[in-house]
């Protein structure tokens, strides 16, 4: 094989998107100032409900030998780990089912790095760089990690616009409105119907795209869930229905305002033949999950969970016209940016 | 012209092809008026090669044809331009996995040629994770889709990249799908991704490849490694697991993941090829390849190439049992796949492209014979040998009364004859004209 002189650099996939500020115009923006106060408060709020249910917070590991493989198409970031190849978390997912043989409840409010296909720097809604905040409860059903989701987000948007109404205001968000938003329970949607109504290309067995996300989004009053995700559109650790084949006990968040999933969760998986058998169902060699498998294999709890996007969850809040406006330092996949 | 060998393959028709172009359908022009032609016994024939293509003396096909040109239709009439798999193509003809041996070291100058011709060409296993996109993981597979894209024309051709079990670590498509390079392709829908369930030369066996010391040691941790003399380490991979579930939601998961890519399924010939075919093409795969027990560019131990797996021959006849699903009004066809089927092996001239396509094959791929051309010519050896191969394609269908590369079917086919296997039950009944 010869080795290829003059081998191109990487075309500039990605332009920044229209309106994106040079670093510097970005921080020193009375909006953007604004904004990261509101997702400060946003943190603050889901800390409270999620301290006040008797939850631990742990820091995530940056690295680890494998990471959360079920982000739809991303790369992963390898690290040369004294000669082992390692990956910057895409989520903290295993570590958090690991984590529950110490604790019952355990959250982390951590970066993730995810290299986004290029077509999704034209979303409005991905980062290569985010923020989750994860949470993860032994025992709980996907119904009570559903309910869980939903006291966060309201506990994190009340105190939003208590703690930072003026932030808001200069946004031009009224205030009103957001929390009419969260004033009543979130309505749940089966996966399936979902499907029916979009029609056309979208079949079994498939997630729903992004674009016709984005139109459910637009078209809801206030946030709700759409349950029941098919197997095959999630990762192993998802459980699948015992009484419904090919049906994961998984959910998301879809804000309204065409913001789209701003958190996905389910109900897990924790029998270790179950999971070995989920691995290869989604391509997946179990002898790179060996520290995880080890753990299973000696019994993990039954356990519920989900991730909250930050920015996503910031960008809605404030009303933000992209994901990227919610962070200081945004990676617009296949953006150069620092 | 190197070092290249392929016994047990007609390497020096290819080599003539990869010379000669158009001119290799013909005996040898020299010869013309001073030698008698027959047909030559000696080569090795399977399943494929003793059927007969067998024209018919009446052509309603050639009569519609006629009416449609308003004139009589000859071989250049027939249309080779081809689609299978979501992909276009100039002729029903791509260019197969190749994998990592070192033979198949012509890889950037046969991606540079199957470009130029606009060929579907499926970049193989191990490509990535042995000679190892950018930041130095993949720079071999990068390499070959660079030199494919720098020739291949604005329409027709596609890049398919292929992931095997093992290669999942390496996150293969992964890599792709989010690299700039492919973001054209994938814009012009030209971009497929192929999941290796297995291969034909070694059905039931992962890749195997020999490297050298010192590659051992840089890939132990990926592989198992088997020194089997100095210098000389067997690199294994494993086979993959697949259960009829494991196969369905693996299909779904690559549509998921890569939206935008087409996807294809791998097959090697086992017993329950047909089942398996049904199972992607049902969880939506755009195309199956079926690897016949003849093919590999590879590795294999000898025993598998003599006694492991369908022949291919076998192979297409079970799918052919296949019907495809009832459409609303439309009844299936004996011999027809349920889905879009492509197939692997042995595949050198016209003769067995025709042949594969009327057993039921959308389009066939080409492994050996490419490397072999390359060989004999690395900048135009591939583009003659698609050249005489796609005159005599267009020859055979002509004569069969046929104008375009789907028409072959089953009646087109005669076979002496084995127990239990009467060319007859491949047989469609003859469009019959009703006489006056």
């Amino acid at each position: 094989m010869t080795i290829m002189k003059d081998l191109p650099m990487p075309p500039v996939a990605g332009s920044p998107p229209a309106g994106m500020p040079s670093p510097r115009e970005h921080l020193m923006s009375p909006r953007t100032q604004a904004v990261l106060k509101i997702q400060q408060a946003l943190v603050a709020g889901a800390r409270a409900v999620l301290s006040g249910e008797g939850a631990v917070e742990l820091f995530q590991p940056l690295i680890g030998p494998v990471t959360d493989p079920g982000a739809r198409g991303a790369k992963q970031v390898d690290v040369d780990y004294y000669g082992h190849r390692y990956k910057l978390m895409a989520s903290a997912i295993l570590y958090k089912q690991a984590s529950l043989v110490a604790f019952d409840k355990v959250f982390f409010i951590a970066p993730n790095v995810r290299l986004e296909p290029l077509e999704t720097s034209a979303t409005h809604r991905h980062l290569a760089e985010f923020h989750q905040i994860d949470v993860e409860f032994a025992g709980a059903s996907r119904d009570d990690a559903i309910a869980l989701a939903e006291r966060v987000v309201r506990g994190a948007v009340r105190h939003a616009v208590t703690a930072q109404g003026d932030a808001l205001r200069l946004l031009g968000r009224d205030t009103a409105t957001l929390e009419a938003f969260v004033a009543e329970p979130f309505k749940v949607v089966r996966h399936g119907d979902v499907i029916r109504q979009l029609g056309g290309a979208h079949g079994d067995g498939t997630e729903i795209e992004w674009p016709a996300e984005e139109r459910l989004s637009g078209q809801a009053s206030a946030p709700f869930f759409i349950v029941d995700y098919p197997k095959g559109s999630r990762g192993f650790y998802d459980k699948e229905d015992p009484a419904r084949p090919s049906t994961l006990m998984s959910f998301d968040l879809i804000a309204p305002e065409s913001c789209g999933e701003i958190c996905s969760g389910g109900e897990r998986e924790s029998n270790y033949a179950r999971i070995v058998t989920r691995m290869r169902e989604t391509g997946e060699n179990p002898a790179k999950y060996a520290w995880y498998l080890d753990i299973v294999r000696q019994g993990i709890p039954g356990s519920a969970g989900f991730g909250i996007g930050l920015e996503r969850l910031t960008r809605w809040v404030a009303g933000l016209g992209s994901v990227w406006e919610a962070s200081a330092y945004p990676k617009v996949p296949g953006v150069v940016s620092p | 012209m190197s070092a290249l060998r392929a016994p047990g393959f007609p390497e020096q028709d290819i080599r003539r092809r990869a010379r000669e172009g158009a001119a290799a359908v013909f005996p040898p022009a020299g010869e013309y008026g001073i030698t008698v032609f027959g047909a030559d016994t000696t080569a090795p024939r399977d399943g494929i090669d003793r059927y007969r293509l067998v024209p018919p003396v009446f052509m309603p096909r050639r009569l519609e044809k006629l009416i449609d040109l308003g004139r009589e239709p000859v071989y250049a009439d027939v249309a080779l331009e081809s689609s299978f798999g979501g992909l276009h193509s100039p002729l029903p003809m791509f260019v197969s996995a190749l994998g990592s041996t070192k033979a198949a070291s012509a890889g950037a100058a046969l991606a540079r040629q199957a470009g130029r011709a606009a060929l579907p060409m499926v970049i193989g296993e191990n490509v990535a994770p042995v000679s190892g996109l950018r930041a130095g993981w993949h720079m071999s597979l990068l390499e070959r889709i660079t030199a494919y894209l720098e020739e291949l024309p604005a329409a027709d051709g596609g890049l398919v990249v292929q992931q095997s079990t093992e290669d999942a670590n390496a996150e293969v498509w992964n890599s792709v799908y989010t690299d700039p390079a492919v973001l054209g392709l994938m814009e012009s829908g030209r971009l497929a991704f192929e999941l290796k369930v297995g291969q034909g030369a070694k059905p039931g066996l992962g890749g195997l490849t020999m490297v050298d010391d010192d590659t051992a040691q840089r890939l132990a941790e990926q592989y198992v490694m088997k020194r089997l003399a100095p210098g000389t380490v067997l690199r294994a991979s494993s086979p993959g697991t697949f259960t009829t579930e494991i196969l369905r939601q693996q299909v779904h998961m690559m549509r998921n993941n890569y939206p935008r890519a087409r996807c294809w399924v791998k097959l090697h010939p086992g017993r329950d090829i047909a089942q398996a075919a049904v199972v992607a093409w049902q969880a939506g795969a755009d195309a199956v390849t079926v690897d016949g027990a003849e093919g590999g560019t590879g590795l294999a131990p000898s025993v598998f190439l003599g006694d492991v797996g369908l022949p291919l021959h076998e192979c297409l006849r079970r799918l052919g049992q296949l019907r495809r699903p009832e459409q609303p009004g439309q009844l299936g066809q004996p011999g027809q796949p349920a889905g879009s089927l492509l197939a692997n092996g042995r595949v050198a001239d016209g003769a067995r492209a025709v042949k594969l396509l009327a057993l039921g094959a959308r389009a066939v791929g080409i492994g050996r014979a490419a490397l072999v051309a390359v060989d004999e010519d690395p900048d135009r050896g591939l583009l003659r040998f698609t050249e005489s191969v796609a005159l005599e394609m267009q020859l055979l269908i002509s004569a069969l009364g046929k104008y375009a590369a789907t028409d072959p079917g089953p009646e087109d086919l005669w076979h002496p004859g084995e127990p239990g296997e009467p060319a007859a039950a491949l047989a469609r009944p003859e469009p019959m004209e009703t006489l006056a």
